[in-house]
């Protein structure tokens, strides 16, 4: 089982089954998820999770800061 | 240059007040005021399939896909007329412009007569969290594969995903194109697997806006796409030609009714309000310089829709279209800013209560337009956006 992922920002760990478990559908069929369990991002290839919108915008303006090699 | 409607024209606006008295019940004003379901209630849509049945959506569309191939002035008294009652027919996002000018054949058979049912409606999914003002730099992306493709990203701010039937994406299919000429648009099903909805509150959000409120929405979404698959038959218009398909059907979308209403609907609603309510045994309707500022507000409301009449008519008439729509989404979404700035001073602290407020004016629509206000200033297109295009497509000055 692969950990769970950190917020690259400020590190706190996200659970990726919450913030993917769906909560509902919409009207029309999209599964909808839980907004208080965090948000994520799809960047160069692979979805990273952040634990608030501030988060994933202080990454996105500068993710090689935040990015580990 | 004509500045009457028509006989037929007035007749025609008085047999769609008719019908709205008759048919808005407070069942649909109900359906109506729940942000979660908005039109798709099951009261609302069936007054819409008996709307489509008077042929009043779409009027302006081919009659092969279920329009009547009238005028666009008529199209707009219908719609103005909803649009007072705070129903939408056919306004800005139905994504329809797009489709009828850059989608194929069978596109224009299978959304059109869906749309103007009522049956089928989009959400917009053009903003990411990186990539707004400057949109060109979006980075959702969809690979070709055979017959289909893969789409991964993500949009920010897809206002009606939780209520839509489609969405309409915009994706960069070319990474290594100049930004603009590696963008495609796609009409996907909201039920394609893959494509998640997380909510995102607005200033709306609690208490709700009553119904007549411009930008009541209390919710708008996130929305995610991972290997999302859909046919090739999704594309609008060519590959990687999404930029001018999505800009051409953007600023059509500016043009019409929906958005002289938004402009002017608060102004006409104060004006009546004033005629007939005083504050605190106040009349302000015979305060001098009250309607001084209600007569000012009133000449740019009318400004306004000399704007819009002006854009109809050159889209009526097949005109070249370029920075008209853009000068009036700068001139319009500031006049509301004003506009409610003006009425809240007018109506002062009882002025700021919200729907359900016991002592509120009118349910707080006024208070709830307030804030709305500032929404229109930022969302299809900014209005910092948009002097840029009118710098540009109007004056002639470089793209920097
Ligand atoms: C209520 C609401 C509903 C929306 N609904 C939708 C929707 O359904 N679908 C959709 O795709 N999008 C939607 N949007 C998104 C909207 O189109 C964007 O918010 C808008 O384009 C601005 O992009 P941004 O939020 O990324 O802000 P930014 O691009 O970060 O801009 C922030 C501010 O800076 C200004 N600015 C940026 N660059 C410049 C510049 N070069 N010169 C001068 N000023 C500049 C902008 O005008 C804006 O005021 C909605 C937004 C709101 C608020
Ligand atoms: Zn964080």
């Amino acid at each position: 089982m692969p950990a769970d992922p950190v917020c690259p920002v400020c590190k706190t760990v996200i659970n990726e089954d919450s913030a993917r478990a769906t909560t509902g559908q919409t009207m029309y069929g999209a599964n909808e998820v839980d907004p208080n369990a965090g948000t994520r991002s799809f960047f160069n290839g692979e979805w990273y999770y952040f634990c608030t919108l501030q988060c994933r915008t202080r990454f996105l303006t500068a993710p090689n800061t935040f990015i580990e090699s | 240059m004509e500045f009457a409607f028509t006989p037929e024209q007035e007749a025609l606006r008085v047999e769609v007040q008719q019908f709205i008295a008759e048919n808005v019940t407070p069942e649909i004003v109900a359906e109506l005021e729940d942000t979660g379901i908005r039109r798709r209630g099951p009261k609302t849509r069936e007054m819409y399939k008996e709307i489509a049945e008077r042929g009043w959506i779409g009027i302006s569309w081919p009659k092969e896909y279920g329009g009547q191939a009238g005028s666009r002035i008529d199209q707009y008294i219908v719609e103005e007329e909803f649009a007072r009652a705070g129903i939408t027919v056919g306004g800005a996002g139905s994504g329809a412009p797009a489709i009828l000018a850059a989608g194929t054949e069978e596109q224009k058979q299978e959304f059109l007569p869906g749309i103007i049912r009522g049956e089928i409606s989009f959400a917009l999914g053009f903003t990411e969290p990186q990539a707004g003002a400057d949109l060109a730099g979006l980075q959702c992306r969809a690979v070709r594969d055979g017959d289909e493709y893969v789409i991964n990203g993500q949009k920010m701010y897809t206002t009606a995903a939780h209520y839509a039937t489609h969405i309409y994406l915009m994706a960069r299919t070319d990474p290594d194109a100049p930004r603009h000429r590696g963008i495609s648009i796609f009409l996907i099903p909201m039920d394609t697997p893959g494509i998640t909805v997380r909510p995102l509150w607005t200033i709306q959000n609690d208490p709700p806006a009553p119904l007549g409120t411009t930008y009541g929405d209390n919710r708008t979404n996130e929305t995610f796409f991972e290997n999302v698959r859909v046919p090739a038959s999704c594309l609008l218009g060519e590959e990687n030609q999404g930029w001018y398909v999505g800009a051409m059907g953007l600023n059509l979308d500016r043009v019409g009714a929906s958005r002289y209403l938004i402009s002017i609907q608060r102004d006409e609603d104060i004006v009546n309000w004033v005629k007939d309510n005083d504050i605190e045994g106040y009349a302000m309707r015979e305060d001098p310089a009250l309607r001084d500022r209600l007569a000012d507000m009133w000449i740019e409301g009318q400004v306004c829709r000399l704007m819009t009449m002006r854009s109809m008519s050159i889209v009526e008439t097949d005109g070249n279209f370029t920075y008209e729509g853009s000068a009036e989404k700068v001139f319009a979404p500031e006049h509301g800013v004003r506009t409610t700035e003006t009425i809240a001073q007018m109506l002062g602290p009882y002025g700021q209560l919200l729907n359900g407020s016991e002592d509120a004016i009118e349910s707080g629509v006024f208070a709830h337009n307030l804030m709305g206000a500032f929404q229109s200033g930022i969302n299809h297109g900014s209005v910092q956006v948009m002097r840029d295009q009118v710098a540009r497509r109007g004056l002639g000055m470089p793209r920097v």
